[in-house]
Formats: structure tokens, sequence, C-alpha cells
């Protein structure tokens, strides 16, 4: 009897399992129809349709996104937006490639690491590397062209050329640069301490010194996630190395290496930057603890990228605090640029059902009313020429927007074969206690020569 | 020394004995004992008062005591994700997929450890290979892909059907039941299906318990195929759920800490009713087997 | 033809009844098939092409280069090797001492202690739990600023960045949490097997005159075989393969990365590198870790019946 029993537990069991398969698979984003943009055209039995946009974490965007997607619901009735939100990382460079090639989605966010608009392009003097994600995704057709589009245009011809644009077509648009070589100021407490604000190498040592002497501490940043040690030191890297293109371009062809000259310089200074200013505990810290951590005022520094601004605003509002270049050069005019990146760009899967429907929601996120919401609530500098900036920090920063660099995180391509030490613009985060190197020299060679194994072996 | 050994030794496995070397003895393995649960009870301990605490107050002191407990955090993580949907997702991924599985190596394994048909050792063979072969992660996600199950409950549930050790510890159970039984039942009139449902069944018990609770385990703490298969939130399993709840709230480790608590009350409370079946389940086909 | 062996003797009825066992073993054999044998052989053969797994992208036949690439290629092939070394000496420790440590306990439970089952539960939970559970209930525990390890380390004089430190350091802490989690399993298989050794066995060796340590190796320990070679062989198979807790606890850090987690960070772009899905070559380093499978899981098969005709 209770095997019976069992049998026809198993039998329901596979029942409903076969009968959700079916429901399953009966998903809405069937229909083929679109809704249209504008209301007159709409036909009067407005067919369900669902839009799948994928975004990566990172809290005032997804909470304009929110915001966004509630308003094109209402001006587009029928349309559901079913947004996914997936933590930035290994995960959703996973999570992106996964649903492009099920055909799983319609709209993406595309912020795969490192999450710098189209970069790692394969200059000519680069042998044998592979192929950026971005350019695999557009040779395999998972990406819609949109060079024709109308909203195109609404953004400056720079940021289409170096972050949008693949063998002469449009792929996506880019809808914000950050900057991530400076580093935001505590006005007040080195106005206790008595110390200005400094400008080359030298005096921020010693304005470190001063104020650890006072009891506080020089800087903090997220060191729990890892990524926030070595970009704090990008503005060093940037202020060594100006021409940051160059830079790359060195590096693969021999001329400039990591274990001599002003390379060398850069990983001692690192190393200094690493052990000797950020304060003990770090590694205890995420990048948005480590804002709060911030503002509670006893830190002077934190070098990190502009988009903290509007969590360091919401977090103190009285704060008051100014941004600066990274001084990581004895000279002071080395010291005044900005270097960044292209960050997030949005681009429609190449097959999706609903093409003017994701048209439509990119045309409306490229709207410049809708950008320069964008833009106040997440803080990225504009792509767009029509957008101001309006925070603090946009007021902060105006003066050196002329003369913002594209860093080298964009440049950047390992060859193959290239050890795991190979990237010196991430040996800040190489020294102890984050890892295991304590001598900058030892890693230095080290880095060189995981570099020089890649380039050797083709 | 060897005297010493031999009397340490003798006392924890030769069974009680009443003598004053035998208390000292158990006062050791209290110690023992006791520094080993200090580890398994501390985080656990660390887990509850971090969840009490509100966030300011853990920042400033992380290892402190609550100074006023309070279970907002656990209100907060209530709102902010839908632990219940990704309780019932894990169970119904485990439930079914186990069953299917059962049910279905029952009447792979039978005629195989009888050997009722050419190439009965063939298969077997193939099922022994497999204890071998590496998860097959990257053709699965390409045959998932193309057979359409992409993020789908039965997609998912597919790639549990299978457990090449659990099939062996079946078979291998199944040789011990006398054939005899099969002669009687097939006198008997009695068809192939009836015979196996419920006779051979209940006799295999033990091996199907320890089978059961392997493959249900596995099912339940696997994280890295939903992150493959799962990519919406409706079918997320806990695993999956509470990783993405670390990755949004970050280091908000009191928010983080109510959540792993009301995940793991259900299983505790579940565990606590079913500790005997599962525990005797597992060792009973381990052992003898 | 004649399927069915003279032995099955249920089928009286038509030839098609005579199949029934045939139908119904279908299902199971189909769909073993069809998700993991036939998988496992497309791995190989995925190997040798260059194949990204994105839908439309071009696939190509590479030949042995993905190997090439993967052993011999430059410094990455050495971190590849680390790689696989890493994953050895992983399953190693955490065979090793969990299996003793598993004794060890299930020896001193095995007595009538107070309380025994409360700590037989106790041990047994985290199997329960689950990897994530399991993960960040010891990422709390060892915060490097004020969590509860670094106030014993702190009693002991002791710095460290624990998960987030050296990848050396890393690398064990997940060792120790992979134990702690497991050891249970090993120990309640261990406490049944020696409650199924009968008191007579003692007795009779007590009255040849048998010392305390004889009856442990001569009684206890063969008498364990069973028990001894499951757990063998489950954790030298499984930790070889397993990685979950490096996800959860570290993600993909560099000098702490293990060949299963290559495998997948490989296959689904989790290198933290600009470049995408790279599965022909995540195919050709999961065949390595096949033939690392295979050939210590041969030794520790051989070790295993070589034991039980010695015991039983």
């Amino acid at each position: 009897m209770k095997s019976k029993w069992f049998s026809v537990v198993s039998i329901l069991l596979v029942a409903i399992m076969l009968i959700s398969a079916c429901g399953a698979t009966e998903e809405p984003t069937a229909e083929p129809t679109e809704a249209a943009a504008e209301p007159t055209e709409a036909p009067p039995e407005a067919e369900e349709v669902t839009l799948s946009v994928l975004v990566h974490q990172n809290p005032p965007l997804t909470e304009y996104m929110e915001q966004f997607n509630a308003d094109f619901e209402a001006a587009n009735p029928g349309v559901t937006v079913d947004m996914s939100i997936v933590a930035p990382g290994g995960d959703y460079a996973t999570a992106v490639q996964t649903r492009l090639s099920a055909a799983n989605v319609d709209v993406i966010d595309y912020c795969v690491d490192p999450c710098a608009g189209f970069s790692g392009a394969i200059q000519p003097y680069m042998t044998g590397v592979d192929k950026p994600t971005w350019q695999q995704l557009i040779e395999a057709g998972l990406v819609m062209d949109i060079t024709d589009e109308p909203f195109v245009q609404n953004f400056d011809e720079a940021s289409i050329r170096d972050a949008a644009t693949f063998e002469g077509r449009v792929y996506a648009i880019n809808v914000g640069r950050v900057s991530y070589s400076g580093m935001f100021v505590n006005n007040d407490l080195l106005a206790d301490v008595g110390v200005a604000i400094p400008t080359t190498w030298d005096e921020l040592v010693s304005a470190c010194e001063a104020i650890v002497d006072s009891g506080n501490q020089c800087m903090t940043l997220g060191g729990a996630d890892g990524w926030p040690i070595f970009v704090g030191a990008y503005g060093l890297l940037g202020a060594v190395f100006p021409d940051q293109e160059g830079l790359v371009e060195g590096l693969w062809t021999g001329d400039i290496k990591w274990n001599e000259g002003k390379g060398l310089e850069v990983i001692e200074k690192d190393q200094v930057f690493a052990t000797e200013m950020l304060e003990p505990g770090v590694t205890a810290l995420g990048h948005n603890e480590a804002t709060a951590r911030y503002a509670a005022g006893d830190v002077a520094f934190m070098p990190t990228g502009v988009w903290q601004a509007p969590v360091l605003e919401e977090a103190a509002p009285e704060f008051d605090w100014t941004y600066v270049p990274f001084p990581g050069s004895d000279n002071a005019a080395d010291n005044q640029y900005l270097f960044g990146k292209y960050d997030m760009s949005w681009m429609i899967a190449g097959d999706t059902p609903h093409a003017d429907l994701a048209k439509a929601y990119l045309a409306a996120l490229a709207d410049p009313d809708n950008y320069q919401k964008f833009v106040d609530a997440t803080g990225y500098l504009p792509t767009q020429p029509t957008a101001t900036l309006n925070s603090k920090l946009g007021q902060a920063v105006a003066p050196l927007l002329d003369t913002y660099q594209v860093g080298f995180e964009q440049y950047w391509v390992s060859p193959k074969g290239a050890g795991q030490w190979a990237n010196g613009s991430q040996a800040a985060s190489w020294f102890a206690p984050f890892n295991e190197w304590t001598d900058a020299k030892e890693l230095a060679d080290q880095i060189q020569a995981d570099l020089e194994a890649g380039l050797a072996s083709e | 020394m060897t005297q010493k050994l031999n009397t340490l030794i003798g006392i924890l496995t030769g069974g009680d004995s009443a003598s004053a070397r035998s208390r000292r003895l158990k006062v050791l393995s209290y110690l023992f004992l006791g520094i080993l649960a200090v580890f398994y009870l501390w985080p656990l301990f660390m887990l509850i008062i971090t969840s009490l605490k509100p966030l300011t107050e853990y920042l400033k002191d992380p290892a402190g005591l609550p100074t006023a407990p309070s279970l907002a955090n656990f209100a907060e993580a209530w709102e902010l994700a839908n632990f219940p949907r990704y309780l019932l997702n894990s169970a119904y991924y485990t439930a079914t997929a186990t069953v299917i599985f059962i049910v279905s190596s029952l009447f792979v394994a039978f005629p195989i450890a009888r050997d009722y048909f050419k190439g009965s050792n063939i298969i077997l063979t193939l099922y022994v290979i497999a204890l071998f072969l590496p998860p097959a992660l990257i053709p699965q996600f390409q045959l998932i892909l193309n057979m359409g199950l992409y993020n789908t409950r039965p997609g998912y549930i597919l790639l549990f059907l299978i457990n090449p050790i659990g099939m062996i510890i079946i078979v291998n159970y199944i040789k011990s039941i006398p054939r005899e039984l099969d002669e009687a039942a097939a006198v008997d009139g009695a068809g192939y299906l009836r015979y196996v449902l419920t006779i051979v069944f209940p006799l295999i018990r033990p091996a199907i318990a320890t089978v059961t609770v392997l493959h249900a385990i596995g099912i339940w703490n696997e994280v890295i195929l939903p992150t493959i298969y799962l990519t919406n939130a409706d079918l997320y399993p806990i695993t999956r759920g509470l990783i993405v709840f670390q990755g949004v709230y970050g280091n908000n480790w009191p928010g983080i800490a109510a959540a792993v608590l009301m995940l793991m009350l259900p299983i505790l409370i579940l565990f606590m009713f079913l500790q005997r079946y599962i525990i005797s389940g597992l060792t009973a086909g381990a052992v003898k087997g | 033809m004649r399927i069915m062996r003279k032995n099955y003797l249920f089928g009286s009825g038509g030839r098609w009844q005579r199949l029934t066992p045939i139908f119904l073993l279908l299902p199971g054999v189909l769909l073993y098939f069809l998700i993991a044998l036939g998988p496992s052989i497309a791995t190989s053969v995925y190997s040798f092409t260059d194949a990204s797994g994105l839908k439309g992208a071009p696939v190509n036949w590479v030949g042995f280069d993905n190997y090439k690439e993967f052993l011999f290629q430059g410094m990455a092939s050495r971190d590849n090797i680390a790689a696989t070394l890493r994953t050895l000496q992983f399953s190693a420790l955490v065979t090793f001492i969990q299996f003793t440590l598993g004794l060890i306990m299930a020896v001193v439970l095995n007595q009538n202690l107070r309380g025994r089952t409360f700590f037989r539960t106790l041990f047994f939970l985290p199997v329960i739990l689950g990897v994530v559970i399991q993960g960040l209930m010891w990422k709390l525990f060892l915060l490097p600023r004020g969590g509860p390890m670094a106030t014993i380390f702190g009693w002991l004089g002791i710095q460290s960045e624990f998960l987030g430190g050296l990848p050396s350091e890393a690398f064990m802490w997940v060792i120790v949490v992979q134990i702690w989690a497991n050891v249970g399993i090993t120990m309640v298989i261990f406490l049944s097997g020696m409650q199924t050794i009968s008191e007579e066995l003692y007795e009779a060796a007590r009255i040849d005159g048998a010392s305390n340590w004889q009856l442990f190796r001569h009684v206890t320990w063969p008498q364990l075989t069973p028990a001894i070679n499951t757990n063998f062989l489950l954790n030298i198979v499984g930790s070889l393969q397993a990685w979950q807790l490096f996800y959860v606890l570290l993600g993909y850090k560099n000098g702490t990365q293990v060949l299963g987690y290559l495998v997948f960070a490989q296959g689904f772009g989790q290198t933290g590198s600009s470049t995408g899905f790279r599965q022909g070559f995540a195919a050709a380093a999961s065949i390595v870790l096949f033939f690392l499978v295979l050939i210590i899981g041969f030794a520790a098969n051989k070790v295993v019946s070589w034991r039980e005709q010695r015991y039983m």
C-alpha cells in the first residue's frame, strides 16, 4: 500500500513539473508585435508586451532606472519593463553573455569588466590577443547596429567614436564618463590640522604624516572589494605617465618597462600609497561602506572615483569636501589632469523580437531631459554636450574637464600567455597586507617578467 | 608511554569501564568536544548578535553585544528580497528532481543488477566511467540553451536527474536481494512492474535512503548552476538568492546576517524533525554497501 | 533477436510484454546519456575548438592549441599549472585532515557520553545548511577588524587579514571552512560503522590477551572497512571537484584558483580580464581536470579494493 501511495505521489509530482513546464514556455515575451511609442498609433486593444532589461547593481543607477521604467510604462500602455539587477563583476559578465546567447534579454547595460565602453580594442601593435568581449558579441550578431538611429546623435562625438563604434558602425550609446584619478578631500579636517591641499607627491607624503600625527587617518577606501585599491592608484599612474595611450604602446613595444625608470617609480609610490597612506583595516570595508566611513569625518582623503559623490552627499550633506587630482608626480604641473574611462553603455540585443520598442526605450534614455536627470542622479560626467553638471562634484571638477584624458584601463590588453602579475596598473593591490608582495623592486621585476612572457610567446 | 597509549586507546575503544581512568578520559572527551563545539556555535552566535544590531552600531563595534537588540533588520530583509519564494523554489527543485531521479534509476538499476538483457554490463560500465568524469558544465550549457530551456524550471531540474554514484549504490544493494525472490514472484504470477515497486523497492530502502539524502543535499546546496541557468529572480533557489542579496547589500552585515538566519530557520526546523532519517539514511547504504 | 536473457522470468505475455524492463529502463538511461555522458564526451570535442559559447559566434577547429596554451604558453601556463597543483594540495589536505578528525570525533562520540546526540547534530549541521550559508557565516566570523577570529588571534598576538590578505593564507582558510563544513558526514559514517561492531568481537580478542591498541588495530579498524572506504573515496573525489566555497568566500582571486573554478571562470567570463566566454579553452582545462581525477580516483579505488581483500 505504501509503495502505491509513493508511486501516485511521484506521478503527481511529474505531472506538476510538466504543467509548470508548459506554463513556463508560454512567457509573455512571445508576442511579435510592438507597442508604438506615439500614443496616437496605439492599437485599441494594446497587446501585452514585456521588455526585458539587464542592469548592473549600483544604487543611484537602479533608483533612477526604476523611476524611468515607471515613466516609460506610463507613456506606453501595455508595456511592462522587466528589469533584472545583477551585481557587477564576474556574475554580471556571465549574465550578459548567457542571456544574449539565450535570446533572453532585449536591452542590456554593457558594464562588463572593466566597464569601460568598447575598451581594449586591438591596436596594430598588438599581436595574438583575444578579441574583447564586446567585439565577440558584435561579430556573433548578438548586438544590434544602431548607427542610423536619431538618438545616437544626442551624444558627443568623442564618446560615440571612442566607446561605441566598431568598424565604422555604432552599436551602443555610452551614457557617462567617470573620473577615478582624483581623491576626495576633507576640507574641515585639513583646516583643523593646518595642512593645505597637496599638489605634489612630496606634499602629499608630508600631509599624511601631519594628519596621522594629529590622531586622524590619512586615507580610506573600499579594500574589501579589491579593485578600489588599484583604482585609487590610477591617479598616481596618470600623474607619472600623462600619455596613457603611449604608455600602453610603450609597454607592448618594450620601450617602457615596469622595473626601470618611471615605471619603477610608479610601483614604488604604489607601495607607499598602499601600505603607509591607507588606514589599517580597509580590507573590511566595501566601497560604499568606505564612503560612509569617510563621511564620519576623521579621514582626510578618499582616492576613488567620482561615482561616490552622490553616495557621499547623501550620507553626509553637511560634509565640506572637494575633489582634486591625485598628486602622484613630484611636478605640480603634471598633477592637473583628470583621468577616467567611459563607463556604462546601453545596447540592444541583435535578435530581439521587440526591436522598435527597444529603440524607443533607448531613445527615451537618450532624451536630453531624461539624460540630465540621469546625470544628476548617478554622478557620471556627461557624454551629451547639452547636459550640465549641477552637483557639488560638478562644480569641483568643471575646470578640469577640458583636459580630461582617457585612462590606461581603456587601452590595455594583456598579451596572451602573460602571467597573472602582468598588469602593472594594479600593483597597489598586490602589496601586503592585500597580497603577498613586500618589496617594490621585486614586484616590479615580476610584473615585467610576466608581461614579457606574454610578449615573447605567440 | 605505550602503557599510557594502551590505556588511552583501550578505554576509548573497549567500551565503558567504571574506573577512575575512564572518568578522567571522559573529562578529556568533553573538553575536546567542547572546544570543537565552540567553533560550531560561535559563528552562529556571531550571526545572531550581528543581526540584532543596526548598521551604525555594527560599524563602530562589530564584535560586541547589541545594546538595544531589535528585529528591524529582519523586517527589512524580508521586504528587500523574496525569501519565501526562494525557499519554495529550493524545496520544489529538490523534491521534484530527487523523486524523478529515484523512480527512473530504480528501473535502470534493477535489470542491470539482475543482468536481464544483453548489454546490461556495458551500461553498468558506462555508469562507472561517469564517476570520474568532470562536470560537463560547458556542453550542458549549450544543450540547455539549444533545447530552449534556459531560465526555466524544467531546464534547471533536468540538470539534476542523474547521479552515477547513486545508481551504483542502488545496483550493488539490489544484488544482495536473493534471486529466489524473483523466481517466487514470477511463479506467483506477479508482473514485473508490480514486483519492482511493491517488493524490491521496500527491500532496498536503506540504499534508497542514502542516495536520496546525498542527492537532495547536492541539489539543495548548489550555487553555481543557478548562476548560469536562472536569471529571473522568481526562479532563484535560496543559495542564489542569498548570494545576490549579499552582492546587493555589500557589507551591510546586519542585514545579511538577518537574511541568513531567516533562511536557516526553516532548514533547522526541518532538520530537527528529519535528522534521524537523514543520518540513518546517509549511513545505511554507505556502511554496509 | 533475443534481447532478454533466460533469467528474466516475468515475461509470460507477448513479445512487447517481455520487453517491459527495457521500456522502463529507457527513460533513466536516455536522461543519463543526454545530460551526463553525452556532454562529458562532448567536452573533449569542444576542447579542440576555439568555441566561445556565444550563440552565433564562429567555431573553428584548432586541434591541440588550447592544450598548448593551457600548459605551455608563457607565464599564464605557469599559473594554470599552479592551479592544478593547488587543486591537488587542496584535496590532499582536506581529505587527510577531514578523515582523521572525523575518525577521532567518531571515536570520542562513540562513548556513552551525555549530550552525544546534541554534539552529533551540531557537527552535522553545516552539511545541511549548504555552501552559501557556511560561507557567509565564516566571512562574518573572519572579519579582520573586530571579528571573532580576529579577537582570538589578538589574544595570541597575531594580526591577519584572513580572507582579504595573502593568497596562501586565504587558501588555508578555505581549507579550514571546507573541513569544518564536511567533517560531520565523515564522523557520522564512522559512528554508524562503529556501532555495528559487536561487543563479542572485543570480548573474544580480550580473552585472547590482546592489548588495547591491538584491539583498535585488529578489531575496530578492519571492521570499519566499509565506512573507511566510503569516506576515503567520497572525500578524495569530492574535494578534487569542490570549489563552490572558493566562489562564495574569495571570488576569483589571484593565487588561490583551483582547476574547477578555473574551468567555470574561463567558460563563463568570470576571469576579470576583458575577454568574454572561452568555452573551448575551458573545455580543455576541464579535460586536464578529468585526467587528474581519473588517475587519482583510480589509485584510490585500487587502495580500496586492496583493503577490502585484506580485511573482508
